[in-house]
């Protein structure tokens, strides 16, 4: 599905550069840490010292503060991630329990759950080595079982109950 | 024997794709050393400063290790040479268990590459005085202006006995003999991620690289 994975897209994009300036940072503070310490030895007293020490320490904790806010993040797209699978599976657990209950067999599960992902008569044909016909068929027997007037109606179905709300009565 | 905590056979699956942090730091460490070893020549100004960017990638990797997701975490590899012994066993009859980070044996080579890196780099540091590549810069400056006092070492007459000199030498020792070692160790790593994607048909360069192709579109 396309829109869960843009999420990841971003979201890797994200982290990804997030990663880039913590590498980045930890190549600079590294240097300014080796100069702090060479200062060290000559002058610890020196006000140039202790300015550098304190900006030193800064982005030492900068580094800190990055890595932390580079785990929460990452956590977070895992558990969303996580969330979208579970979402995914349960509304095909729904859809499958529907069909069950309008009886429908392993055929037209097939061609059902095809129809649902918004595959035409033709493609559907192709997928399963099926003649165009016998696929017609099938769809026609699955509208008649479920008792929708058709493919709208159908998909209309499932997609109702993941809206949540009804239709505002017409006053 | 109890087997370790990270040792499941059941659902665990090694990460599909290791988080940017770890992918970075490892890539990095790759070319500094690679190209140190190779390419540049001891104690130039390109050496020392990839010596220090190998220092500062081996330090963010080590944070990462305390703060990162879980499977980058020390705790997702604990040192177990046991272990990995069994695990090399199991791979050579072609049955080796999953493991949510680094597999045993890997988890070895990754210990014992970063203490040999740490090795290199601190003996790295001694061998130029802890000098940082923007003082070894202005000092070669000087050197090329004409001032060669800078070669002269603060430490140099009576006082640098034998057993400075002596130092100096096992230093430098140590730092050639510990870079051969982590050549070693690199390719005995390139050879262990080989084997793995030979016999168990898992693909562990993708995961190290920009994750499997399925997820990549």
């Amino acid at each position: 599905m396309t829109p869960g994975r843009d999420i990841a897209r971003s979201g890797r994009r994200q982290t990804a550069a997030l990663a880039v300036f913590l590498v980045v940072q930890s190549l600079g503070t590294v240097f300014f840490i080796g100069d702090v310490i060479g200062d060290l030895r000559e002058d610890p007293t020196s006000v140039y010292f202790i300015f550098e020490a304190l900006v030193t320490a800064a982005l030492v904790l900068g580094i800190l503060f990055g890595a932390v806010a580079l785990r929460r993040t990452i956590d977070l797209l895992r558990a969303q991630g996580a969330a979208l699978d579970v979402a995914r599976g349960a509304l095909s657990e729904v859809i499958d329990r529907q069909f069950r209950d309008w009886a429908l067999t392993p055929a037209e599960r097939d061609v059902g759950f095809l129809a649902l992902k918004g595959l035409d008569v033709a493609e559907i044909a192709a997928l399963r080595g099926a003649a165009q016909g016998t696929v017609r068929a099938q769809l026609t027997r699955i509208y008649s079982k479920a008792g929708v007037s058709g493919r709208a109606q159908f998909a209309a179905f499932f997609v109702e109950d993941l809206l949540g709300q009804g239709v505002p009565p017409a006053s | 024997m109890a087997p370790p905590r990270t040792y499941t056979q059941f659902r665990v699956q090694p990460p599909r794709l290791w988080d940017p942090v770890v992918r970075l730091t490892h890539w990095g460490i790759a070319v500094a050393v690679l190209v140190n070893a190779v390419m540049t020549e001891g104690g130039s100004l390109w050496h020392v400063s990839l010596g220090w960017a190998a220092m500062a990638l081996l330090l963010l990797r080590l944070v990462w290790g305390l703060l990162g997701p879980q499977e980058a975490r020390f705790s997702a590899f604990p040192p177990n040479p046991v272990a990995a012994v069994r695990h090399v066993r199991e791979l050579m009859v072609g049955k080796a268990g999953h493991y949510p980070s680094h597999n045993p044996a890997g988890a070895m080579m990754v210990y014992a590459f970063w203490i040999t890196l740490a090795a290199v780099i601190v003996s790295g540091l001694i061998l130029t005085a802890g000098d940082t590549p923007m003082q070894i810069a202005a000092d070669k400056a000087a050197v090329a202006s004409g001032d060669w006092s800078v070669l002269i070492d603060e430490g140099e007459g009576e006082a640098s006995g034998n057993d400075e000199t002596a130092f100096r030498h096992t230093n430098e020792e140590v730092h050639e003999v510990a870079a051969n070692l982590l050549l070693l160790l690199a390719a005995l790593h390139v050879t262990g991620v080989f084997i793995e994607n030979r016999v168990m048909r898992r693909n562990l360069l993708a995961p190290m690289l920009l994750g499997p192709s399925d997820r990549r579109r």
